[in-house]
């Protein structure tokens, strides 16, 4: 199978994998135990925070608090910080977040909080304008995504938290999960308040995250317990995933091909692009923008699902930018707020790439792919708008 | 293999497990595409999943369908339904397809059963059909030179049979009309009509 859905989940890095499997066998017991066994265990713990730390440019080991997903750590420094303040209800966060930053803010709107939601251009792009008018000395907290995970548009988490700090008094959240291990990062050096990243999209298995709180971030704790973690998060530590995803933070920081990375998708992108007369692009063509694995293509006037499908059957992993959930299909909330046309976005694709992609893999991407667009293309029922199209490109 | 694979993949699974058809259907989708003129056009389109589709038959003198054919973009269900559906009624007469165009259950025995998210996809087929079958029927109706008005061309119902019916039944409703006489019991497109005679006789009496 050629694996384009790096930004879904990841492989779990052979690296990694031998990483976890002593602890999945021969070393084990509680890390809170004082026997040799638990500080052993203890040990892998606090190794594996160090890892995570270097990869994100934490301060100090202790601002990482680990957690079971990214999810977690999103619902946990946005409700954790709502806890603690009880009367700072003001939220701002951005209309194409991941859900598990959107929904909770849905959810926080139904009970009482007020949240303003910053809006995107057609290519992706915050006004930071809108977040200078919208700021207030009584904004609690401001969350925004560093990566889209749907296109690969970077926010920019500087500017924005430096208008957060010179406006107000609010925290600054940012859901990393999609950013980390992709590029560089240095939180000490910014004005990140709180981070949430997740394992499994670099490498590490799925079931484990972390959340940076920066020094002096109070937050209470997520799970009252057996003060694990500092107090901060109880629950007996899921060490062998720990363990992976320190050494996963480790493969990230030591990785030299992210120039490779980049180059194949920039190759996939352009050759889509130049060869197939009803693809358009999501998101800014400025890729110093973006992250350098993610290209998210539009085929206008035929059917996501369709071309998800056929790629699969060809042997080719991807995603689409709607589902059908429950009762309806829907686009994405995501290209819904960059406006992008529904004809546009019934048939968006998500090509995100990893470590493990080749060359002949891209390759063989671009020969299959033509085809499968001409198939449907003949399909569809859009023949005039699609005939436009193609006389436009003459 | 890169079949069974598929099968497991979550979009797939929706299309029906065990429905080894329906899958075949969809990567190789017959009757796609335009029938020859002259042809009737039927459209159809969910604002719940952005799906359209187009069908187009071509019906000959004894209207009989020769041709049946769609396109479509929507999902894999409505790609393997709109096959099926065009498959079904290529042959038939118009009256004969839009009857089967009319029921809910039409593609069940072949699609199985879907899960809710797509148990609309088969309806907008069957909706497109029907419009399209709307269309000849008409165009049917206006071209009609016999000596009594034809109501409904589906089944080649005159008007006076309609009155007929109407007032030895002392028939009511459409319902009552086309179980006495198959009237609308097809495209419906004359079901205004028959209204409008029911209103009638039902007015003189
Ligand atoms: S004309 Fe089609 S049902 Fe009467």
């Amino acid at each position: 199978m050629i694996y384009l859905d790096n930004n879904a989940t990841t492989r779990v890095a052979p690296e990694v994998f031998e990483a976890m499997q002593p602890y999945l066998n021969e070393v084990y017991g509680n890390p809170s135990s004082a026997h040799s066994l638990g500080q052993e265990m203890k040990a892998a713990v606090e190794h594996a925070r160090e890892q995570v730390a270097a990869l994100i440019g934490a301060a100090d080991p202790g601002e990482i608090v680990f957690t079971s997903c990214g999810s977690e750590s999103d619902n946990w420094a946005i409700g954790g910080f709502l806890e603690q303040n009880p009367t700072r209800r003001h939220i701002i966060t951005t209309r194409v977040e991941h859900e598990a930053v959107r929904n909770l803010c849905e959810h926080l709107a139904e009970i009482g909080c007020e949240v303003t939601w910053l809006d995107v251009n057609e290519i992706g792009e915050l006004n930071l304008d809108d977040l200078r008018r919208t700021l207030r000395r009584d904004t609690g907290i401001v969350s925004v995504m560093l990566a889209n995970n749907e296109t690969g548009v970077l926010f920019p988490m500087e500017e924005i938290g430096k208008i957060v700090r010179e406006n107000s008094d609010a925290v600054f959240h940012v859901d990393g999960v999609q950013a980390v291990g992709k590029i560089p990062l240095d939180l000490k050096n910014s004005s990140v308040d709180l981070f949430a990243l997740s394992g499994h999209k670099l490498h590490a298995p799925q079931g484990v995250g972390a959340l940076y709180i920066r020094s002096g971030v109070k937050l209470p704790p997520f799970i009252i317990g057996g003060g694990q973690e500092r107090g901060r998060r109880a629950g007996t530590s899921a060490v062998p995933n720990i363990v992976g995803l320190g050494a996963a933070c480790e493969l990230a920081r030591t990785f030299e091909e992210h120039e490779r990375i980049e180059r194949l998708r920039n190759k996939l992108e352009d050759e889509i692009l130049s060869a197939i007369p009803n693809a358009r692009l999501n998101g800014t063509p400025d890729r110093s923008q973006r992250l350098p694995n993610t290209t998210n293509i539009s085929f206008e006037y035929v059917e996501g699902e369709n071309i998800l499908l056929h790629l699969d059957k060809a042997g080719v992993c991807v995603s689409t930018g709607s589902a059908c959930h429950s009762a309806t299909k829907q686009s994405s909330p995501t290209l819904r707020a960059m406006n992008v046309p529904y004809t546009a976005a019934q048939g968006s694709i998500r090509f995100s790439l990893g470590r493990y992609n080749t060359e002949e893999e891209i390759d063989y991407t671009l020969k299959i792919l033509p085809e499968i667009i001409g198939k449907l293309v003949e399909m569809s029922p859009y023949d005039k708008e699609l005939r436009a199209l193609t006389m436009r490109q003459l | 293999m890169h079949l069974s694979r598929a099968w497991k993949s979550g979009i797939i699974t929706s299309m029906q497990r065990n429905s080894s058809l329906t899958v075949e259907l969809f990567f190789n989708p017959k009757h796609v595409g335009e029938a020859t003129e002259p042809r009737f056009i039927g459209r159809s389109s969910s604002f719940q999943c952005g799906a359209t589709l187009r069908v187009s038959l071509h019906i000959d003198e004894s209207a009989q369908i020769t041709e049946a054919k769609f396109k479509a973009a929507g999902c894999s269900v409505l790609v393997a339904s709109a096959s099926l559906l065009m498959d079904q009624v290529l042959g038939k007469t118009t009256g004969e397809a839009a009857a089967f165009g009319q029921q809910a259950e039409a593609l069940k025995d072949k699609l199985g059963a879907l899960p809710v998210e797509r148990s609309g996809c088969p309806a907008l087929v069957r909706e497109a059909l029907v419009s399209a079958i709307q269309e000849y029927s008409d165009m049917a109706r206006d071209e009609w030179e016999g000596d009594e008005a034809l109501i409904c061309t589906c089944f080649g119902v005159s008007e006076r049979r309609i009155e007929n019916e109407i007032e030895s039944g002392g028939l009511r409703t459409i319902m009552e009309v086309t179980k006495a006489c198959n009237a609308g019991a097809g495209c419906r497109s004359c079901y205004s009509l028959i209204e409008d005679i029911l209103e009638e006789v039902n007015r003189e009496q």
